[in-house]
């Protein structure tokens, strides 16, 4: 239970952190965003009220005088009402809006190419440790090539031979443009389609790190003396294997996937970039060209929570998968 | 080989002596100064491709710009194909691909060193000097790394980019952003492995000394980091040119420099994709990957000085396989001893010899010859290292390589009538032998148990395994009647190891050993871990249960005076070799070998003198410190 209240604790406090983070960032920075954006806006024909003037500088600072603190407690009071603003970018669309539209093609892709790849490595990685000293090993070297290589590098070659050359994949973006998205076959099928190249491209520049991390930990784990019990024990090599080495050797990558998500969300970013996926990453980019802070921010948070909100999930997965964690304080 | 090690898994005499700790940091040298060859890897095809690959790039990077023309010179024909006088094509503005790709070399080394160095001292900052110092500061110090590792790097990043106009983004603000963004993880390892350090008996002699923090910190601790902190620079660099040329790649790179990230970032918009330009966009990718290979090569060669067991011992090939050739010579092995009646045998061992083949090849085991009764318990007494968990081992075949039986016959007299050669049965064959015939306790029952499943798991594998045809309930109703055997609650079935004492893990071992009542029973110092109390509470369970069960022990200890009240028989070891073999009362009363007397005179008698401590330096059979064996019976 304790084990669960900590965990718990140390969220809530990241998570204040990140608000924090993202509440300091525009105000430390040179130049005056508010005035930008809202220039922005009426060109776009928007109105450009006091409220919405207030409701841009509570998100990103103002030099209107008005202490820090306060402007931070309205910061916090918006963010707990889901108000992240207005989208300059799509005006009128709401910050909350754009990014609902966005989330799940990443959460889909990132999400399934991640898990997928974790799975692949473990597996690999299982075995290839577990036979240490054959063939085997000289995937290891062979792995970290790929992990080695930039991700948007490897999906432009991907681009270049399974799309351009080869013709099996489409170019880009997620669907086919021409089809009505809904849920019919004809626009499922499309969307796997677009999502089967990224999804290889974070798989291949990924699961190498879980390959190695879970090898490694394998060969240690072979000379505990629980295995050789086990072996003396007269059990099947695959039941020492699965149940003895494999499972012990596992904990170490089920921690170290909650910590790397965050790195795969940042490498799925750029493949975004590459394939035009209608993702929350190309969305940040394009913010980010268009200068539309509120967006940026809006995102920022967005991928912080859910990178802290998985986290969470996995730590209490631990919990469960390592009896050890629910006693120790 | 300390036994303090929080890590779990201590040394066992059985290790080979290459690589043998389980300790990663025990291996390291204590003192930076004392072996500093040791910190360094070993060569091997890994390192030196993976230090070609590095030094290669970098001396393109480094020495290559000023031989190669402007690389922002425009040429008219744009897009050309590499032809000699341009050896990699130019891109669309007609620029030489190759002077670009070694002002970008240099660019993204540049950033790469700079953040490696900025995010190892970040690292060193709040992994070691909070792991050294403890208390709030450390709680502060993790809380904030592991804050700054959940949140997701490069979306900071690029948030951080986006604010900043593209005139102010000099190539050291992305430097800053980057380490600033990509100490957490390293900080987190260097912490753990801190306070693991710091626990050790060295430092703590240190300090008891009375040496200043800064001193404890940078002689005793910073040099048996120093690997881990060489693996964690090669990282934050490999990371940190990957991190550069995807922002640059994104647009939000150094403004006004050429790094390989800006090059790709120009292809991609030059539209060197679709003009199927690979000239353009391969080679920076290329660059980038080879070198980060070419890091991550070099890191698997520091890894294994910082964790031994990654390290492949070389097994020296034996001209033959002796040990087929001596199964084959031992077909039949039905003669028996004559003053030894053929059907009171449960096992016997004929000129048995293990050798450890490494490099310098070891003989752990002299041409033993033992034999066991039904029902017997024979005591093993040696002091460590003098082979008798090795041979324990190879008994049941549970020696690993290199150890390597050379010679020599295990049969095994079933109550069926047959023998069993064990040196020749098939993997499935032993596999079935291990256990229902022959069971183990181990040396150091702590870890003897898988930690993350119950007792009752454990126990029940062996049963489905073994006893395919039981149900369920059967097995559950077994499992329970073992552990009542041994005096252990059968609730305690749905617990884990962490949750039992070290006694009553020891009497699960037993229990577990006895499930599928064996005929003969090895233990290898099955109670020397344990206090005296819980010792004598178990030897008198085992006594107990030999009596009722009729199963054979072989039991192994150090502890002759243990073994005297216990056995009927004991054989004495020494470097590998059988030096006295006799009933306990002989061997108790008028020991014929020198070494004998000496063991038992070594023990204090509580009615006579106290005895004399042996065990020291006169390690007969391995050159092992003096301390490894009296630490062993220093530890109750």
């Amino acid at each position: 239970m304790r084990y669960y209240v900590r965990k718990l604790g140390f969220y809530l406090v990241a998570l204040w952190a990140a608000l924090t983070l993202n509440f300091f960032i525009p105000r430390m920075m040179p130049g005056n965003p508010v005035d930008a954006l809202l220039g922005k806006l009426q060109q776009r024909g928007g109105q450009v009220g006091p409220e919405v003037r207030e409701s841009f500088e509570a998100l990103l600072g103002s030099d209107s005088g008005e202490p820090l603190w306060n402007q931070y407690f309205t910061y916090l009071g918006n963010l707990a009402r889901g108000d992240l603003g207005i989208a300059t970018s799509a005006f009128p669309a709401k910050v909350s809006d754009v990014i609902g539209q966005s989330l799940p093609w990443t959460v889909g892709l990132v999400g399934i190419a991640t898990l997928l790849s974790f799975a692949l490595g473990v597996v690999l990685g299982a075995v290839v440790g577990w036979k240490r000293g054959s063939w085997l090993d000289h995937l290891v070297p062979a792995t970290t090539v790929l992990s080695a290589v930039p991700y948007f590098w490897l999906a432009l070659i991907f681009v270049l031979i399974f799309s351009s050359q080869l013709g099996w994949f489409p170019l880009n973006h997620g669907y086919d443009v021409a089809l009505s998205t809904g849920w019919n076959w004809e626009f499922i099928s499309s969307v796997i389609e677009h999502g089967t190249l990224p999804a290889l491209t974070i798989v291949v520049s990924s699961v190498g790190g879980w390959l190695l991390g879970m090898r490694n930990m394998m060969v240690s784990t072979i000379s505990e003396d629980y295995i050789l019990t086990a072996q003396a024990k007269g059990l099947r090599n695959r039941r020492i294997m699965s149940r003895y080495a494999a499972r012990n050797a596992v904990l170490p990558s089920v921690a170290g996937f909650a910590i790397s998500l965050g790195f795969v969300v940042s490498g799925s970013i750029i493949t975004e970039q590459v394939f035009s996926y209608p993702g929350i990453g190309s969305r940040l980019l394009s913010a980010v060209q268009n200068s539309d802070y509120a967006l940026m921010q809006g995102i920022f948070l967005v991928i912080t929570v859910a990178v802290l909100g998985a986290n969470l999930v996995i730590d209490l997965l631990y919990g469960a998968i390592d009896p050890r964690t629910r006693v120790e304080n | 080989m300390t036994n303090l090690s929080p890590l779990p898994g201590g040394a066992d005499e059985s290790a080979p002596p290459v690589g043998g700790t389980t300790d990663p940091i025990a291996t390291a040298p204590r003192r930076g100064r004392n072996g500093l060859r040791a910190l360094l890897p070993s060569w091997s095809p890994k390192l030196g491709i993976g230090l070609f690959l590095v030094l290669g790039i970098a001396l393109f990077g480094i020495v290559g710009p000023p031989f190669f023309p402007n690389p922002n010179a425009i040429d008219p024909i744009g897009m050309t194909e590499p032809s000699g006088e341009y050896l990699l094509g130019t891109t669309q503005t007609g620029q030489d691909v190759l002077a670009q790709l070694a002002h970008s070399t240099r660019g993204s080394l540049q950033i790469g060193l700079l953040v490696g160095v900025l995010a190892t001292l970040l690292s060193a900052l709040f992994g070691i000097v909070g792991g050294y110092l403890g208390g709030a500061i450390d709680e502060g110090f993790s809380l904030f790394t592991n804050v700054m590792l959940v949140i997701p790097g490069l979306p900071l990043v690029i948030v951080v980019a986006g604010f900043v106009p593209a005139e102010d983004r000099g190539w050291w603000t992305v430097a800053l952003v980057l380490a600033v963004t990509g100490w957490a993880a390293a900080a987190r390892v260097l912490r753990a492995q801190t306070l693991s350090l710091r626990n050790r008996d060295y430092v703590a002699a240190a300090r008891v000394a009375g040496e200043k923090r800064w001193r404890i910190v940078s002689v005793e601790i910073l040099p048996n980091l120093l690997p881990l902190l060489a693996s964690q620079f090669v990282f934050a660099v490999i990371a940190a040119i990957l991190a550069e040329a995807g922002l640059s790649f994104l647009g939000l790179g150094a403004s006004n420099s050429h790094t390989l990230g800006t090059m790709l970032y120009f292809a991609q918009n030059g539209f060197a994709l679709q003009y199927e330009a690979w000239w353009w966009f391969v080679p920076p990718g290329l660059l980038i990957a080879l070198f980060g290979c070419g890091l991550a090569l070099i890191n698997f060669s520091i890894d294994e000085i910082i964790n031994p067991k990654l390290r492949i011992t070389r097994q020296v090939k034996a001209v033959g396989d002796v040990a087929e050739a001596a199964v084959a010579g031992h077909e039949a092995v039905t003669e028996s001893s004559p003053d030894e009646r053929r059907d009171d045998l449960v096992l016997t061992v004929r000129g048995l010899n293990v050798v450890y083949r490494s490099e310098r090849p070891v003989h752990a085991v002299k041409d033993v010859s033992l034999t066991l009764r039904r029902g017997e318990i024979l005591g093993l007494a040696g002091e460590s290292g003098c082979g008798k968990t090795t041979l324990a081992y190879a008994i049941n075949r549970l020696h690993r390589p290199p150890a390597e039986v050379t010679e020599g016959s295990v049969t095994f007299h079933d109550r069926s009538g047959q023998d069993i050669d064990l040196l020749a049965l098939e993997n499935e064959e032993l596999r079935a032998f291990r256990w229902s015939k022959l069971s183990m306790v181990f040396q150091g029952a702590m870890n003897s148990l898988n930690p993350v499943i119950t007792i009752h798991e454990q126990l029940d594998d062996v049963l489905t395994t073994h006893e395919p045809g039981m149900s369920k309930e059967e097995r559950r109703a077994r499992c329970a009647e073992v552990l009542t055997l041994v005096g252990v609650d059968p609730q305690r079935l749905d617990s884990f190891a962490h949750e039992l004492s070290g006694g009553m893990r020891q009497r699960v071992m037993i229990a577990m050993a006895m499930l599928l009542n064996p005929q003969v029973m090895i233990m290898d110092e099955p109670t020397t871990a344990l206090d005296v109390v819980v010792q004598r509470g178990i030897l008198r369970e085992i006594i107990r249960l030999r009596d009722e069960l009729g199963f054979a022990v072989i039991f192994i200890t150090h502890d002759l005076p243990l073994l005297l009240e216990l056995t009927d028989r004991i054989a004495v070891m020494r470097a590998g070799e059988i030096v006295e073999y006799a009933p306990a009362e002989e061997i108790y009363a008028s020991p014929r070998h020198e070494y004998t007397r000496r063991l038992l005179e070594s023990f204090p008698s509580l009615t006579g003198d106290r005895g004399s401590f042996i065990r020291t330096g006169e390690s007969a059979s391995r050159t092992e410190p003096p301390a490894a064996s009296a630490n062993e019976r220093a530890q109750p």
